[in-house]
């Protein structure tokens, strides 16, 4: 059992006890990991009240080697999440991230490059950027960053370039655009138009900034938001919660 | 457990069920009642009865009663131009103890957490609504919890409330008194800088 220290999201903070909580955090430094602070529903104690919800902390705990949970000795608070105004979609889209984070990453896992892409989405929620392009952004990257991205030129099935002309056949369950040839007899197919697969792609890349400078029309984001709502209700084989929340990010 | 009876074991197992007894604090407490007097012991089940068959939430409130309205609701010295919005049963008693309000109160009985399962159809806000829109208050202090499910709650209450003609406040929040500055967190300060104060 060995003493660490990690920069950490809170992702979820169940009560256990009086005053303690069991919590899952998404570490730069270790992945996600499920801890126990004892005395974290307290005011006053080692953890100064930072682990509320999607709140970015400086974390000291003791790393358990068997499947048990870690213990959760120091939280200090760098920064909570917190929308400005009225703006609900935007806390929405931040319990999004916190819940893609928990349901598509394993534990004791490490992804830095998912860590800062998931603290750079919450900062910009939080600063009140646009939820509907943000949000979509951390999906790409996410999936990109974890290797569930989609094929957006290549045919899923056979690996030929598929022509990136009018609409194009999408295998939910292939993982990609589908060429003509492999289409055939295939269930869980959706069209999608060519432009849409590009801003994808354009969206999904981890690297470079040019997706801010996107010019993305509304009616473009929705199919882009359907298609990938429809992508991820795949891969988890579950509606995620917050998609009944974020209905308004599509139009 | 062989060597116990049916009995026992079934009282422990159902001592082990309560929040935070472990099976070595079940077995205590299962010694310690049938060390006790029969009258004392029949006590705690009969209490345990009264508070089940008793208890229930108030009809305007939702706080504990065990009549149709709680004690509050029915007291006709509070204030019934304020109304202020808990989660819990227990954060209304937290503000009764302190003594500084004589408001009516509503208790949302939870809050809104989507990750959790907890939707707003699920809370009292419908009857909350229902309250103000019939009511005459003249300000709802919004009290859940500082967290950010506790704001997201109060926040899409404030939204559903504000085609009404009352003043939506919420708690202050940021410095402890008797604390000192240099040791408050950013977020604290900010806070107690954002919601200052005319002196």
């Amino acid at each position: 059992m060995s003493s660490e220290k990690a920069a950490a999201i809170v992702l979820r903070a169940v009560d256990f006890s009086e005053t303690s909580l069991v919590i899952t955090l998404f570490t730069r430094e270790f992945g996600k990991i499920g801890a126990l602070a004892k005395g974290g529903r307290r005011l006053k104690g080692p953890f100064e009240s930072a682990l509320d919800l999607l709140a970015l902390c400086r974390i000291v705990f003791l790393h358990k080697t068997s499947d048990t949970l870690d213990l959760l000795t120091e939280a200090k608070l760098l920064r909570r999440f917190r929308p400005p105004g009225k703006n609900l979609l935007n806390l929405y889209a931040g319990y999004y991230v916190a819940e893609l984070l928990d349901d598509l990453t394993e534990a004791n896992d490490p992804h830095p490059r998912l860590f800062d892409l998931a603290d750079e989405t919450l900062a910009a929620l939080a600063a009140g950027e646009p939820a509907a392009r943000r949000t979509i952004r951390f999906e790409l990257g996410m999936l990109q960053l974890l290797g569930l991205l989609p094929s957006l030129d290549d045919c899923a099935e056979c690996g030929n370039r598929v022509p990136a002309v009018g609409r194009i056949a999408f295998g939910l369950i292939d993982g990609g655009v589908l060429c003509p040839a492999c289409r055939a007899g295939k269930t869980g197919v959706v069209s999608v138009h060519a432009g849409v697969l590009r801003t994808m792609s354009q969206l999904a890349d981890a690297e470079g900034n040019a997706w801010q400078r996107l010019e993305i029309d509304p009616r473009s984001l929705g199919e882009l938001r359907g298609v990938l709502n429809r992508y991820l209700i795949h891969l988890l084989g579950k509606k995620p919660k917050m998609h009944e929340y974020l209905g308004a990010m599509s139009s | 457990m062989p060597e116990l009876t049916q009995s026992v074991v079934t009282l422990i197992g159902e001592f082990a069920k309560l929040p935070g007894i472990g099976r070595k604090s079940a077995e205590r407490l299962t010694y310690h009642v049938l060390r006790v007097h029969k009258n004392e012991a029949l006590a705690l089940a009969e209490a345990i009865r009264a508070v089940k068959e008793n208890v229930r939430y108030c009809s305007a409130c939702y706080n504990l009663a065990e009549e149709e309205l709680c004690d509050i609701c029915k007291d006709s010295r509070r204030d019934r131009d304020v109304l202020c919005v808990v989660e819990q049963p227990r954060d209304l008693i937290a503000l009764e103890q302190a003594g500084v309000y004589r408001g009516l109160y509503h208790v949302l009985l939870g809050r809104i957490a989507p990750l959790e399962g907890i939707n707003p159809d699920q809370l009292t806000i419908d009857a909350l609504v229902e309250r103000v829109r019939s009511g005459r208050f003249k300000e709802v202090i919004m009290a859940t919890n500082p967290t950010v499910e506790g704001d997201g709650t109060s926040l899409h209450i404030s939204n559903l409330l504000g085609e009404f003609p009352v003043q939506i406040t919420r708690l202050a929040r940021g410095i402890t008194t008797g604390s000192v500055l240099e040791f408050a967190n950013k977020e604290i300060l900010a806070d107690a800088m954002s919601g200052r104060q005319k002196f």
